[in-house]
């Protein structure tokens, strides 16, 4: 027999008693009145920012105030987005510009996914990220969250919530641990 | 890998020697679960985020099995490749046969316990493969060759003095600067030519999916995702309790993890893996290794509820003044302190005691496993399986004795409190009641007993 069959075959003569699956929608969850407010204050906690696009204002035009002075600009946003022959070729970005889909307000966490999966190296090895999202996309809890997004079709899809981080050397918390060093996240 | 012949009293007696590290220990892991604290009160329906949880987790343990095979079909819809180890030889076979298969020279790791379980970096360096750990914590630890000695935060037994003297010596850092930042950029900086220069990821699962056949993989440092994104293989070992049935339910656990482990809201990333990139492979490793041995027993079968996210040793007075290395299994604290023990009994009977059954742990724990009642049971059965000291189990014994016989065990304290108070101190200086802070209490004039008596009498 192979592992596989020996291990199900354990697991099926093992099986505990348990409970029917539970509903998860009966239990009220959190809700936030402002919920750009509540992302904004959390997310300013977790090494990043987050504005709203005023009328006159352009995301290029918010990131260069932001940063004046920056290296290599990836904008994925566009219609046309750059391509590169392998992801190891974004590893000078210094600002990425990518969509995202769907932002959470007790998390301050945007979801990001794209279709053919060939940009995430890009989230991952700037060193600044702007997440684009649009402004009515944003609700209360993560539960809410896995209501709207799909993966199936992208095979890659993940929350990103500030800056990478970490705290493993006493316990101090520093931005940068491997991933961007700064997050923007503004609502269209 | 870790020495499974440590017994928790002696090494947790040698952490204790220095008193300054063992009170900055204490305090840094009780100010993670002060902030757990803090966020469990921010949110009204926490206690019964922890019931839905506990209730999804339950159910998926009852039919396993089912939830496995549905797991495979629709991961291997998505085009990857799905492998079963019965147990840790078999993972790390079947792992060095996916590299060796490609010609990988240099795996790029992030956390996994379940890999620190089977042993899985010796095993594949001994066969001519760098491997190299990614989450900060994990680098500075196999940099220093020695196991993590907390699931989440694998350096908190270190001082920043101790990771600076190391970075100087293994990164070029500059000597004496002991600056987090300074260090924690250089060694971002390091292990990103080690990302850019790997043939291969793997990564630990935090929770695999059975609707969808993909896996997630929660960090703050985004190790996990530069390890995937860039090599071409990524390879997914998990445990085979990971599984939760439909995308939804990670609208609870992905609420309860990280508020639970570190006190922030959700990680930084949270990353949901379901293909391989373009041009690339991706494999998952279920593993059992005595999994499916614990989920037949009546007594410890909830512990495979467990999500790793370590409240239970933030909480754990003893945890917190011994140090994850104090524990002879890979995973310390209440829950290492059941799943090494119904592991073998024999290696890690010592565990089963490095509790003060105060239940704090069942109290955080966001899958509400009842862990001390388990630590209880597993005393039992360290003492049937014969680990305990001789001393310690005459001791018991002797209680046991005493506790059936009540006449006995009266007349003893009787004795007890009229010798102890007379009894010279050179005799006592050497037992375990003499040391600071342990020393033994007045003896009262009566016993509870006639206390309770004289109550009574002088209520009627």
């Amino acid at each position: 027999m192979s592992s596989r069959e020996t291990i199900l075959a354990r697991l099926r003569q093992n099986r505990p008693q348990g409970p029917a699956l539970p509903d998860i929608d009966a239990v009220p969850f959190i809700t936030f009145e402002d919920k750009f407010d509540a992302f904004r204050t959390l997310v300013r906690n977790l090494g990043g920012d987050a504005v709203q696009l005023q009328p006159g204002e352009t995301v290029a035009g918010i990131v260069a105030q932001r940063w004046p002075q920056h290296g290599r600009v990836a904008d994925v946003t566009a219609a046309k987005p750059e391509q590169v022959a392998a992801p190891h070729d974004w590893h000078d970005v210094d600002i990425a510009i990518v969509p995202g889909e769907l932002a959470v307000a007790e998390s301050a966490a945007v979801w990001v996914s794209h279709a053919g999966n060939s940009q995430r190296a890009l989230y991952f090895l700037t060193q600044k990220l702007v997440l684009v999202v649009p402004k009515d996309a944003i609700v209360d809890t993560m539960r809410d969250a896995y209501a709207r997004v799909s993966i199936r079709e992208h095979g890659f899809g993940g929350f990103i919530s500030g800056s990478s981080r970490t705290a493993d050397i006493e316990q101090s918390l520093v931005m940068g641990a491997h991933g961007a060093m700064a997050a923007l996240v503004i609502f269209v | 890998m870790k020495n499974d012949n440590i017994k928790h009293a002696a090494a947790a007696a040698a952490f204790l020697q220095d008193r300054e590290q063992a009170r900055w220990h204490d305090s840094a892991i009780w100010w993670v679960r002060q902030k757990r604290d803090a966020q469990a009160k921010q949110l009204p329906e926490w206690e019964q985020l922890r019931a839905l949880a506990q209730q999804i987790k339950a159910h998926t343990l009852s039919r396993l099995d089912e939830y496995l095979e549905q797991f495979q079909r629709n991961a291997e819809a998505n085009g990857v490749t799905v492998h079963w180890a019965a147990d840790a030889a078999e993972h790390n076979r079947i792992v060095h046969g996916i590299l060796a298969a490609a010609g990988v020279k240099k795996l790029v790791k992030s956390k996994s316990m379940l890999t620190e379980e089977c042993g899985l970096n010796p095993y594949l360096e001994q066969r001519g493969i760098a491997v190299i750990d990614t989450d900060l914590g994990e680098r500075i630890v196999q940099l220093r060759h020695e196991p993590p000695s907390h699931i989440v935060m694998p350096a908190i037994h270190l001082k920043k003095e101790h990771i600076s003297e190391l970075f100087h010596k293994e990164l070029g850092t500059e000597a004496g600067n002991n600056d987090p930042t300074y260090l924690t950029h250089a060694a971002r900086a390091n292990l990103r030519e080690h990302f850019l220069s790997a043939g291969a990821g793997l990564t630990g699962v935090n929770f695999a999916i059975a609707e969808t056949g993909g896996v997630v993989v929660c960090t703050n440092e985004g190790n996990a995702d530069l390890g995937t994104a860039l090599p071409a293989i990524h390879i997914a070992s998990m445990g085979l309790e990971k599984i939760v049935p439909r995308l939804e339910h990670l609208g609870v656990f992905t609420r309860l993890l990280a508020r639970s482990a570190i006190g922030s809201p959700i990680t930084t990333y949270t990353s949901h893996f379901q293909q391989a990139r373009p041009g690339g492979q991706m494999h998952i490793v279920i593993v059992d290794n005595g999994r499916s041995d614990i989920l037949g027993s009546d007594d410890f079968y909830q512990s495979l509820r467990c999500i790793r996210c370590g409240a239970c040793m933030n909480t754990c007075p003893v945890y917190r003044r011994s140090t994850g290395h104090s524990y002879s299994y890979i995973i310390p604290g209440p829950i290492g302190s059941t799943l090494g023990p119904s592991r073998d009994i024999k290696k890690h009977g010592s565990m089963a005691f490095a509790c003060t059954t105060c239940g704090s742990c069942s109290n955080v724990c966001p899958v509400k496993i009842n862990l001390h009642e388990q630590l209880i049971l597993q005393r039992k059965r360290a003492f049937d399986a014969g680990t305990l000291k001789a001393a310690k189990k005459m001791g018991l014994l002797a209680m046991r004795f005493l506790t059936r016989h009540p006449s006995l065990m009266d007349a003893g304290g009787k004795l007890m409190r009229k010798v102890v108070p007379i009894v010279p101190q050179a005799l006592t200086q050497h037992s375990a009641w003499s040391r600071p802070g342990r020393e033994l209490p007045q003896m009262p004039a009566q016993s509870f007993k006639e206390m309770w008596q004289a109550r009574k009498e002088n209520k009627q």
